[in-house]
């Protein structure tokens, strides 16, 4: 299916585990209805859940009053589509970007459970953007693939 | 989300995972998981091969089975089959190198025998 470009598409969600179950939810319903295909829903999937497990983890007190706010683009650039997707949230001045990823264990023994989320992001989205702005943390994630007619 | 369990007549403890992985899905199984994994001494396949969705809580959850199995004297294997999605996240932050990881059936059964 071709992809079609639609504007901002957003949603709220509570920084909890249902929240971030509801957030998956809206992202694969919007997603489906635009024809992303669903190996890029995947990748989106999986940066969203590990952002917002960044925010209910490191995000404090603030993060956990306030909604996390969701926005989702998907424009046609050329030969390609693109999805943005930023997260905002209201806690605490987090970069999570200027944080380096944890040195790869070299073996099980050595292994220390956890700590891949930002891998995860770097890995699966084709670029990241912070800012900290009108008092939330905005992670801008951006994704793109070959659009096929 | 689901997960169900089977002791083979060849001594392997096969414990199959299905649905999402993610915060709630991990939360939900994580100590039954934990207690079918690693309460004693196994030869555990993990099968991932109905997984939806890995999140990296629940590639924690299988670190920590891995290695308490592991430091057991124990094994602890992945079969993922034809899940390609869940097959590449394990690739992508490496822990395929960390935990044995099986496209074949046969090849996860013979890596614990």
């Amino acid at each position: 299916m071709t992809a079609l470009a639609i504007g901002p598409c957003c949603f709220a969600v509570a920084a909890d585990a249902a929240g971030a179950g509801a957030a998956s939810a809206w992202l694969a319903q919007v997603c489906a209805g635009h024809g992303v295909p669903p190996d890029q829903v995947y990748r989106l999937d999986t940066c969203l859940t590990e952002a917002l497990a960044n925010v209910i983890a490191h995000g404090g007190e603030g993060a956990l009053a306030a909604p996390v706010v969701l926005t989702l683009f998907l424009e046609e650039a050329g030969s390609e589509c693109c999805a943005v997707l930023e997260i905002a949230d209201g806690g605490r001045p987090f970069d999570p970007l200027a944080h380096r990823a944890a040195p790869r264990a070299a073996t099980l023994d050595e292994a220390i459970p956890g700590g891949l989320g930002l891998t995860m992001i770097r890995s699966a989205s084709d670029r990241q953007d912070y800012a900290y702005r009108g008092g939330q943390n905005r992670l801008t994630l951006r994704f793109c693939w070959p659009l096929f007619r | 989300m689901p997960i169900t369990y089977e002791d083979t007549a060849s001594g392997v403890r096969l414990i199959k995972l299905s649905g999402r992985m993610d915060i709630a899905g991990t939360g939900q199984i994580e100590v039954l998981f934990a207690s079918l994994s690693c309460a004693e001494t196994l030869k555990v396949v993990a099968d991932l091969s109905a997984v939806e969705f890995l999140a990296s809580i629940g590639i924690r959850s299988l670190i920590s089975n891995a290695k308490a199995q592991h430091n057991r004297g124990g094994k602890f294997v992945l079969f993922v089959g034809d899940n390609a999605q869940v097959a590449k996240t394990l690739e992508t932050t490496g822990i395929d190198a960390l935990i044995p990881m099986f496209r074949d059936f046969g090849d996860a059964l013979a890596a614990v025998a």
